[in-house]
């Protein structure tokens, strides 16, 4: 798939069909501990979970660029499920021959604190001993966020160790998370802007208020640069280190501002579970805390600077951080 | 209308941009070399009319600017590349800076013929410097409020008022001016129109303002009875908010934006040694993640700028976060260095850093401060 119009048209189809299946309401069952299994069945059936495999195996071919506009959409709608995860690992997979069971709802289980979505997978994709493998799993510890995640998986049978990996995985899964984040944000964001321009209070929607409209405007600045560094870690081949680091510790920093904002503007019927606001912004301190928070991502991106060796943190960006130089 | 990622698409810079780079990498490094850190972070505030005038020996000045009138004939990214160079350097390019960015690209879109022919060759060639006429003593952020007022008479035009914060006038040929031409403050945004302004003219006063540091960069510009010849008007009479909001694209797109405060954090970087501990490892790694996605803004602006789109919005938005990062890099700069309340602390390394950190807060009042374009961004969302 190489023409942007039909990647353009693929992504609206794909967001027609989440709107109609990942509604609030299957949202809070999936929370509430109703099994996945019907969900996944319909996401599964839209073929999207095989957008990233060549077409000789029945996939769309997208590339990582192509295939961000569904991670976006999948984090824009909330989904429940592993779906952006299946679809990274499937491709992974696929890259070295491996064809998963069908049906299977994979997570990306680099190194993390919690790992979104455990309670709903059966199998991870995991870096283990300088390989990547594939396992079957389940969840083990608590879901602190009430999202299905899981703070670890006990880790079954080993379905294939197809490649050298030494940090792939964890890669991949930030990678994701932050586009997840970057499009719960713009969920956010929307709701926000809407919530502002309906409440009223001194008279006058709360859109109206300068204070409220300074914050707004910051809110948008932290979501289209978490947005724009999101993409960039969508931009090559494959997830790279120097484009992930930007990707994650940016999508960090970005939410707590954003989820503060929001929060505020709502005031305290955004808390309530009752209210949809609380969905989107669960999730994204929950991908917060996986698989990387903005230290240990800023850290890595700081070294990897300096290791460069590059003449101005200018060459650095143009380099190594630039859609073009992926 | 609202913001989203559609409003930035991906942009890569062309070939036959990026092929200027080696050269104007080559040229600064002859041109700077032996420029200690603390002179070159002074950057687009640094006035060097002799490092002008070499640029435009090599026909960097008016780079956009087509052939015909002097200029190089090539496209925005071609200027991006050069900029981002210079500035990445430090390179003090502050006398042609204001005729390169804007009054160059104003004259080619609202200029006459005859205006276009005199003044866009001289600007290339880094014979004539300029400096911007906005701010009065009551008109800052509320820029329509301008008094200055310029009235026709037999001959052109007489003006008479103040401007201020003219960055430069002092050493400047010309001054583009907006100001009244019609009606009173409370007409606003109405009756304002742009003059050309030479400020060898009679009836013009150029007073320098030292501000804390020792630095005379501003001025104070007095206009009594001056006689503008009718040729001073700039486009039409009356159009000079939406001329000057033409403006503002170029103005806030750009990478000096984002890297006013570069010269010190790679002066910093490099002193940090192989082995960082990671509390500094992680500090510059933050800097970097926060750069990259504006960089990529700016180019995407740039591809919106070269398709002849006005970007107000998105450049307000990008410029705002941009400011926030360079007055961010000395404050964590400083936290950095004196942690160590022993050292070592290297002495060029606390000079570059000292001078930014009395300029820093500054850098969001220019260009427009952070309210305005906050204010901005809120009508782009469909707030106002």
């Amino acid at each position: 798939m190489s023409d942007d119009t039909d990647t353009a048209l693929l992504v609206e189809g794909f967001r027609r069909q989440l709107a109609a299946l990942v509604t609030p309401a299957v949202i809070r069952e999936i929370e509430d501990g109703a099994s996945p299994q019907s969900l996944w069945a319909s996401l599964d059936e839209t073929g999207f979970v095989d957008a990233m495999l060549p077409e000789s195996l029945d996939g769309a071919g997208l590339d990582l660029a192509q295939a961000f506009p569904l991670v976006l959409a999948a984090g824009e709608h909330a989904v429940p499920l592993p779906f952006a995860e299946t679809m990274v690992a499937r491709a992974m997979l696929a890259q070295h021959n491996v064809l998963v069971p069908a049906g299977a709802a994979i997570v990306l289980a680099g190194r993390s604190a919690l790992i979104p979505c455990a309670g709903v997978a059966g199998h991870a994709l995991l870096d283990r001993d300088g390989q990547l493998v594939l396992v079957a799993c389940s969840a083990a510890g608590s879901d602190l966020f009430r999202t299905r995640s899981a703070t670890g998986i006990h880790v079954g049978e080993t379905l294939a160790t197809p490649a050298a990996s030494d940090d792939g995985v964890l890669l991949a899964s930030a990678a994701v998370a932050a586009a997840l984040m970057a499009g719960a944000m713009t969920r956010v964001m929307e709701m926000t802007l809407s919530h502002a321009s309906d409440r009223q209070q001194f008279g006058r929607p709360l859109g109206k208020f300068q204070a409220i409209q300074q914050q707004l405007a910051v809110l948008a600045e932290q979501v289209l640069s978490a947005q724009v560094a999101a993409r960039t870690a969508f931009a090559g081949r494959g997830f790279d280190a120097t484009r992930v680091a930007a990707a994650k510790c940016r999508a960090n920093e970005a939410a707590t501002s954003v989820c503060n904002i929001a929060h505020a503007i709502h005031g305290a019927i955004g808390a309530t579970a009752e209210f949809d606001l609380q969905l989107y912004t669960r999730r994204i301190k929950q991908w917060q805390l996986a698989f990387g928070s903005e230290s240990y991502w800023a850290e890595r991106l700081g070294r990897a600077r300096i290791a460069a060796r590059a003449d101005t943190t200018a060459d650095f960006l143009r380099l190594h951080l630039a859609t073009g130089s992926a | 209308m609202t913001l989203n990622l559609n409003n930035f698409p991906p942009a890569t810079i062309p070939d036959h941009a990026e092929a200027l780079r080696s050269d104007v990498k080559a040229f600064i490094a002859e041109q700077l070399a032996g420029v200690p850190p603390h002179i070159r972070a002074r950057t687009w505030s640094g006035f060097d009319a002799n490092f002008s005038r070499a640029m435009a020996r090599r026909g960097w000045i008016g780079l956009t600017v087509p052939v015909e009138y002097g200029g190089a004939g090539l496209d925005a990214f071609a200027r991006f590349v050069l900029v981002e160079e210079l500035l990445a350097a430090g390179a003090p390019v502050a006398a042609h800076w204001i005729g390169d960015r804007q009054s160059a690209p104003l004259l080619l879109h609202y200029g006459t013929e005859a205006q276009r022919r005199d003044l866009l060759p001289r600007i290339c060639n880094g014979e004539l410097f300029f400096c911007i006429g906005m701010s009065e003593p009551n008109s800052g952020s509320d820029l329509a409020s301008v008094r200055t007022r310029a009235e026709r008479v037999a001959g052109g035009w007489l003006l008479n008022g103040q401007k201020i914060w003219t960055t430069y006038a002092h050493k400047s040929h010309y001054m583009i001016a907006l100001v009244r031409t019609s009606g009173t403050s409370d007409d606003r945004q109405k009756g304002l129109s742009q003059f050309l302004i030479d400020l060898s003219l009679p009836g013009i006063t150029v007073r320098p303002i030292m501000i804390g540091t020792g630095d005379t960069d501003f001025n104070e510009v007095f206009f009594e009875d001056v006689l503008l010849p009718d040729d001073a008007l700039v486009g039409t009479e009356g159009n000079g908010w939406a001329q000057v909001n033409a403006e503002l694209a170029f103005e806030r797109s750009g990478p000096e934006r984002i890297y006013s405060s570069l010269v010190l954090l790679d002066l910093w970087a490099r002193l940090l040694g192989d082995t960082p501990d990671p509390l500094d490892a992680g500090r510059l790694g933050r800097f970097v993640a926060r750069l990259a996605p504006l960089r990529e803004m700016s180019v995407a602006m740039t591809a919106l700028l070269a398709k002849g789109e006005h970007p107000i919005t998105e450049a307000a938005l990008f410029k705002d976060m941009g400011t926030e990062i360079e007055q961010q890099i000395p404050v964590e700069i400083a936290d950095a260095v004196a942690q160590r309340l022993d050292g070592p602390h290297d002495p060029e390394l606390l000079q570059t850093l000292a001078y930014l950190m009395q300029l820093n807060h500054v850098f969001s009042l220019r260009g427009g401060t952070r309210e305005i374009l906050r204010g901005m961004i809120a009508r782009g969302l469909g707030l106002r």
